[in-house]
């Protein structure tokens, strides 16, 4: 009698195993419908709380920090108050077609600390405020990283240091172009960002400014990723690649903006928006 | 398994989601969940414990863009393991729980990084050399005196 329930206890266990097999090995859409319905039934209280306490900490931030960011936004805005224009006529001149519109969403960023959830962060905006997947997050410093899945009133994104990230970038001045992407260290902390295939005879030094190029039209053109930090790989006669030192540590970011790339009809000439007043574009 | 033990399993699981969910802490919080599934399992039976650790895996793994069923499925096994165990050792001395609860989270953590997306998980070296054993000796304190305050008299063997 005990062997026979115990033989059926051991049964049973082995389904359970053969069953977390097959979680393992399920359709990545159904793997997302049931984190999606775990996330908004059985933690929604402790995400919310979780939410909760980042945007206080957030809002507690230095005002004299956000006092130097406010005026350092006023004083580029002055100077580049006449560029739209002189972008919009000099497109015109030279008969370029016009730029996407990009729409900036502000956002809370939060991360979970789960197993399996390194370098990915929750974003406080999803379908509903017209999140579409893929989108860019960017920072004041510069990008963060992209989203991956959208739902109704969040979305899950990873940053750049995730070994999917990839992002066409190019050198400010526009002559040098790369694919940037993370390249795994032996330890978690060595992993680093580096800018592939760029032309084996450019010379990039270190410091040097790397921006997106807006190429394949995920990214914004003119985000910044980061600075050169020094020649990573020579592949002879072919192409360089190049360290960059991230102008964003993904750990920090508890606020971000998510950009939305809108192609913008024949007739219309107006280039990229300017980020909407987070005031106005919806809680995050 | 009796109120007592059933009342630990629940309040530990509350506890690892608001330490690790709610206030966002990573590490710095001890891995309550299999602490939880070692303390269920070993009052239940084989099936039972393994159902355990599939539960608390699926919402571990709620959270995981890549990789979703590695903790299901480390777990499961830890909660069928540890269901077993309770057949093979007698005892509840603090040496006994320490290896107890030590193994059980180096155990879990092999078995979730084999089952993980190779492309994206840990290197080896990063896994087992320094985070792990760290891990494993912080479960195995915190397990160890989980056990010996809330269960003192009701520890089977």
């Amino acid at each position: 009698m005990f062997g026979r329930a115990r033989s059926r206890g051991l049964l049973s266990a082995l389904g359970m195993i053969l069953l977390s097999l097959i979680a393992v090995f399920l359709p990545a859409g159904a793997q997302q419908q049931i984190g999606h319905a775990l996330r908004e039934s059985l933690l929604k209280p402790f995400v919310e709380v979780h939410v909760a306490i980042t945007q206080v900490r957030s809002r507690a931030r230095d005002y004299d920090i956000l006092r130097a960011q406010m005026d350092s936004a006023t004083g580029f805005m002055a100077n580049h108050r006449t560029l739209a224009e002189e972008n919009r006529q000099l497109r015109s001149i030279l008969s370029l077609g016009d730029r996407p519109e990009v729409t900036y969403i502000p956002a809370a960023i939060t991360r979970q600390t789960a197993t399996g959830s390194a370098s990915v962060f929750r974003v406080g905006v999803g379908s509903q405020q017209g999140v579409p997947p893929f989108s860019a997050v960017v920072t004041d410093g510069g990008l963060l990283g992209q989203v991956q899945q959208v739902y109704s009133g969040y979305a899950l994104a990873f940053d750049w240091s995730h070994p999917g990230f990839r992002a066409s970038a190019m050198t400010t001045d526009g002559f040098n172009h790369g694919i940037v992407e993370t390249e795994q260290g032996q330890f978690r902390e060595q992993d680093r960002l580096v800018i592939r295939g760029v032309h084996f005879l450019s010379e990039l030094d270190p410091g040097t400014e790397i921006l997106t190029s807006g190429r394949g039209g995920t990214f914004p053109r003119g985000v910044r990723i980061g600075w050169v930090a020094g020649v990573a790989e020579t592949r002879a006669g072919w192409s360089k690649s190049y360290y960059v030192t991230p102008a964003v540590y993904p750990g920090a970011v508890t606020y971000a903006v998510v950009a939305v790339t809108t192609p913008v009809p024949a007739t219309d000439t107006s280039v990229a928006g300017t980020p909407v007043d987070s005031a106005t574009a919806g809680s995050p | 398994m009796t109120v007592r033990v059933a009342t630990l399993t629940a309040s530990l699981i509350l506890v690892h989601l608001t330490l690790r969910v709610a206030l966002g802490l990573g590490n710095e919080a001890p891995d309550l969940f299999l602490i939880a599934v070692l303390i269920g399992s070993r009052h239940l039976s084989l099936g039972a414990g393994a159902a355990l650790g599939f539960g608390l895996g699926l919402v571990e793994d709620s959270f995981a863009m890549s990789s979703f069923g590695a903790t299901v499925f480390a777990l499961t096994v830890a909660g069928t393991a540890g269901a077993q165990t309770r057949h093979l050792f007698v005892g509840n001395s603090w040496t006994f729980l320490i290896c107890y609860f030590g193994l059980g989270k180096l155990i879990r953590d092999l078995l979730a990084w084999l089952a993980s997306d190779p492309a994206i998980r840990n290197t080896f070296a990063d896994q087992f050399v320094f985070e792990s054993p760290l891990l494993a000796i912080y479960a195995g304190v915190v397990g160890t005196l989980i056990s010996l305050l809330a269960l003192r008299g009701t520890l089977r063997g």
